[in-house]
């Protein structure tokens, strides 16, 4: 009995990990997870072409070894990453909810047992997806990481090391989410904790984010043993992950003994605490939720929303900024694309520091004239501003409740579209902009921090006008239908081309912006560009009807070539 | 005048609405009848243009629906039957998105949201998000949004789920007004004792057809019955309720 019902629940909890809720009714949660694993499956791939570079004899024994170190701490790192935004985007589905109680509680069902049912659905989830994301690069890892004139033992033993320390990165950083919201649980009233839990989110996926693109490297036997980097090193777990690999591997370098260590601990307090933490808050979850409901309201002092421009602009503006701002799981996706824009730009503005500081000697006087830097970091910030909330729109909240937009006369494609512009006018380009207006204006001299700010406002609308080319849907209203994965590798492609364009665009902008004549043609180049997108997004919008289900791609393809 | 003429709905494995044809007129509360599954829902969601038909047409004033959706969508009023709104705007929110939605004047509609919620006994918890409101609640927020922009056609799903007896005592009442003032109201309800008192013609619908479309005097002049009930039980009512109850007993006593 008891082994029957562990199974049922394990199904359910393992499938609740998704959302389906958001999903197309034509979609299916396979499909979905489907495109998951293909996106894994396919960072791996790339993961992996630099792992088999490696298994050749052509290069010198010690420039293989720091690009063996240089790669096992990437995988190490990528994994930690993968996993830990996996984490915190099935943090809901981690503590019981009101739905789990509500049904389960009148049926006879230990608590024990959905308990155990929750943990081995977890632990599915974070071992699929670490094997997933692994399994091509696992491939060549022990060929390149198996120490030289180790003998047949050699390769079996680099195979199970590696899968052992990337499986214990992904339980570190599992444990630690967990930990961290087992705590919360316990130590905060049920309210306050569902109220603190999005902010805890999205603080943990700026953390790993940030993390991942700002550590420095020290993959260098010199780095690793620099009195000034052992803070670093004591502070990062991937490093300790290294040495942790280093040690099973038996290709151990006594300068990363220290992490080796570092790792064994790190990973029985994370795993004891979290036990503990999360085993208790969970049995307690259990009750105090049948006592209390979900997040009792507040009152709003801030109710007030301006008008956005005729009634349908305003009704869809005003609807997109309450769902961004209330929705949690729209404020994480939004967190997620400003996280990795704020990673990038702090990268940046280091860079700059680096670079220049030497010329001018302080960093005050750095900050104070127009530089690259600082260019760069603002167009990407509008970018991914822009990126993450247009992203958000795709994701339906309550898809069971747009029956209204459905019902109500609000026209057709092109009265949306105005609006959906609006909308994402005032949710990303103008936050973005003012901000930006505030630093520019208090640090650089007038004329460059206007022309800047000029070239800044067109860049962000016409980073708008693309973003809802062929988005014929009220934002938030249009479920989602999996099957799409190409569409999306396809679109980070296009993202790298353009940061590499930006790139260069920041060092013309540069130049133009203290030559007021150069200044004028960059800016009327913009606007050329601008009104071009906005044709384009108008031509590829043309729709009659509004789309509220999520359509599958034709199957067959229309080239287009005929003459109307 | 709403006129169905021989609307069809067939989904791939079910005929859910078969050749129906019926008309609610102005000043009349017409009842829509059917057991569980007898294409009701389904035949207001085609009038109110969320799911197509496979075929017929449907008159509003003489005119297809179809031919002007937009126009048509500016007429109606509609509760569903399930209460689902955006749970995470409060009411009064709700209320303002659905006027702007409608391009109603921002100025009247703050007074007629604001009338609506203080006789619906909703001012109170007007700020209060819509997923803190009870069923009865949420229903009288859909009420409200149905009738905030004074529409010549009410269409109701089960409009009296969840709502306390003074509130279902009001909404019936406020339906016979409704017609009274000219407006067409067709409701749809499984309370057949609300039906008789409020309605004052039925359409009843069994397996996916109209097997009965007249006045309810008329009818329970010609079948010779005294109530609604059992005019409803001899039309759509298959099984004997009395001898299914015993051996639903029996099974879960076995």
């Amino acid at each position: 009995m008891v082994k029957t019902q562990f199974r049922i629940l394990y199904r359910q909890f393992l499938f609740r990990i998704v959302d389906v809720e958001l999903l197309s009714a034509q979609g299916e949660t396979s499909k979905l997870l489907g495109q998951f694993a293909s996106l894994l499956v396919f960072l791996g791939m790339i993961f992996s072409f630099p792992l088999w570079a490696l298994t050749g004899d052509d290069l010198p024994a010690r420039a293989r070894l720091l690009a063996s170190w240089e790669l096992e701490h990437f995988l190490i790192a990528t994994t930690m990453l993968i996993v830990g935004l996996f984490a915190v985007l099935s943090w809901d589905s981690t503590l019981p909810d009101q739905r789990d109680v509500l049904v389960l509680a009148p049926l006879p069902v230990r608590a024990s047992t959905m308990f155990l049912a929750k943990v081995a659905a977890i632990a599915t989830g974070l071992a699929v997806t670490v094997a997933i994301l692994n399994v091509l690069p696992g491939i060549p890892a022990p060929l390149a990481f198996a120490p030289l004139n180790s003998g047949l033992i050699g390769l079996p033993r680099s195979f199970a090391a590696y899968w052992i320390t990337i499986f214990a990165a992904g339980a570190f950083i599992l444990c630690c989410v967990l930990g961290l919201q087992g705590l919360a649980a316990q130590v905060l009233p049920r309210r306050q904790f569902l109220r603190v839990s999005s902010f805890l989110q999205i603080a943990a996926f700026c953390l790993f984010v940030s993390a991942y693109f700002l550590q420095p490297s020290l993959t260098s036997l010199e780095a690793l043993t620099a009195a000034e980097n052992q803070y670093w090193l004591a502070c990062l777990p991937s490093y300790w992950f290294l040495g942790l690999f280093q040690q099973l591997n038996g290709s151990m370098q006594p300068a990363l003994a220290p992490l080796a260590v570092r790792a064994w601990e790190g990973l029985a307090i994370a795993g004891s605490a979290t036990a503990f933490v999360y085993s208790l808050s969970y049995f307690r979850m259990l009750g105090r939720i049948a006592e209390e409901p979900d997040i009792v309201p507040r009152f709003r002092r801030w109710r007030w929303l301006p008008g956005l421009g005729g009634s349908l602009e305003t009704a869809i503006g005003q609807f997109s900024i309450r769902t961004l701002l209330r929705s949690r799981k729209h404020r994480l996706i939004l967190a997620f694309y400003l996280g990795i824009g704020l990673a990038l730009t702090i990268l940046f503005v280091g860079l700059l520091v680096n670079l220049q500081q030497p010329r001018v000697g302080s960093v005050n006087i750095l900050w104070r004239e127009p530089n690259a830097g600082m260019l760069l970091s603002s167009v990407i910030i509008m970018f991914f501003g822009v990126l993450g909330t247009r992203v958000g729109f795709a994701m339906p909240l309550d898809l069971t409740a747009n029956w209204i937009f459905r019902v109500t006369p609000v026209g057709g494609v092109t009265e949306c579209l105005q609006a959906n512009r609006r909308a994402l006018l005032v949710l990303a380009v103008t936050p973005v902009w003012v901000g930006s207006a505030v630093i520019f204006l208090w640090l650089w001299p007038w004329w460059p921090a206007v022309g800047h700010l000029a070239v800044l406002a067109i860049l962000g609308i016409a980073a708008a006008e693309v973003a809802l080319a062929g988005f014929r849907k009220i934002p938030f209203t249009c479920s989602y239908l999996p099957g799409k994965s190409n569409l999306h590798l396809t679109f980070w492609l296009c993202v790298l081309a353009l940061g590499l364009l930006v790139d260069q665009g920041a060092v013309l902008e540069l130049h133009a912006l203290w030559h007021p004549a150069s200044c004028a043609v960059m800016i009327a180049i913009l606007l050329i560009a601008l009104a071009l997108a906005r044709k384009r997004t108008v031509v590829q919008t043309k729709s009659e009807a509004l789309e509220f289900e999520d359509a599958p791609p034709p199957a067959v393809m229309v080239l287009g070539l005929h003459q109307d | 005048m709403l006129e169905l003429r021989s609307v069809c709905k067939r989904f791939p494995a079910v005929t859910a609405v078969d050749n129906v044809s019926f008309s609610a007129r102005p000043g009349e509360v017409t009842g829509y009848l059917g057991p569980n599954g007898s294409g009701k829902s389904t035949t207001l969601k085609m009038i109110t243009g969320l799911i197509g038909m496979t075929s017929g047409e449907i008159l509003f004033d003489g005119g297809r629906i179809h031919r002007d959706l937009l126009n048509f969508k500016r007429r109606f009023g509609y509760v569903p039957e399930e209460p689902h709104l955006y749970s995470h705007l409060t009411g009064l929110e709700y209320l303002v998105m659905v006027g702007q939605l409608r391009g109603l004047p921002s100025k009247r509609t703050a007074e007629r949201i604001d009338g609506l919620l203080q006789l619906l006994g909703l001012h109170g918890s007007r700020h209060s998000p819509l997923s803190a409101y009870s069923k009865g609640m949420r229903q009288k927020v859909l009420l409200s949004a149905a009738l905030l922009h004074n529409p010549d056609l009410i269409l109701l799903d089960e409009p009296f789920s969840g709502l306390d007896v003074t509130s279902a005592l009001v909404i019936r009442n406020l339906l016979k007004e409704m017609a009274r003032r000219g407006k067409v109201v067709l409701l749809s309800s499984h309370e057949l004792e609300t039906v008789e008192r409020v309605c004052t013609r039925v359409v009843i619908l069994h397996r996916a057809k109209v097997v009965a479309d007249d006045s309810i005097e008329r009818l329970r002049t010609l079948m010779a019955l005294p109530t609604l009930e059992d005019i409803f039980s001899q039309l759509a009512v298959e099984q004997d309720p009395v001898s299914i109850s015993r051996q639903i007993v029996d099974l879960v006593f076995a």
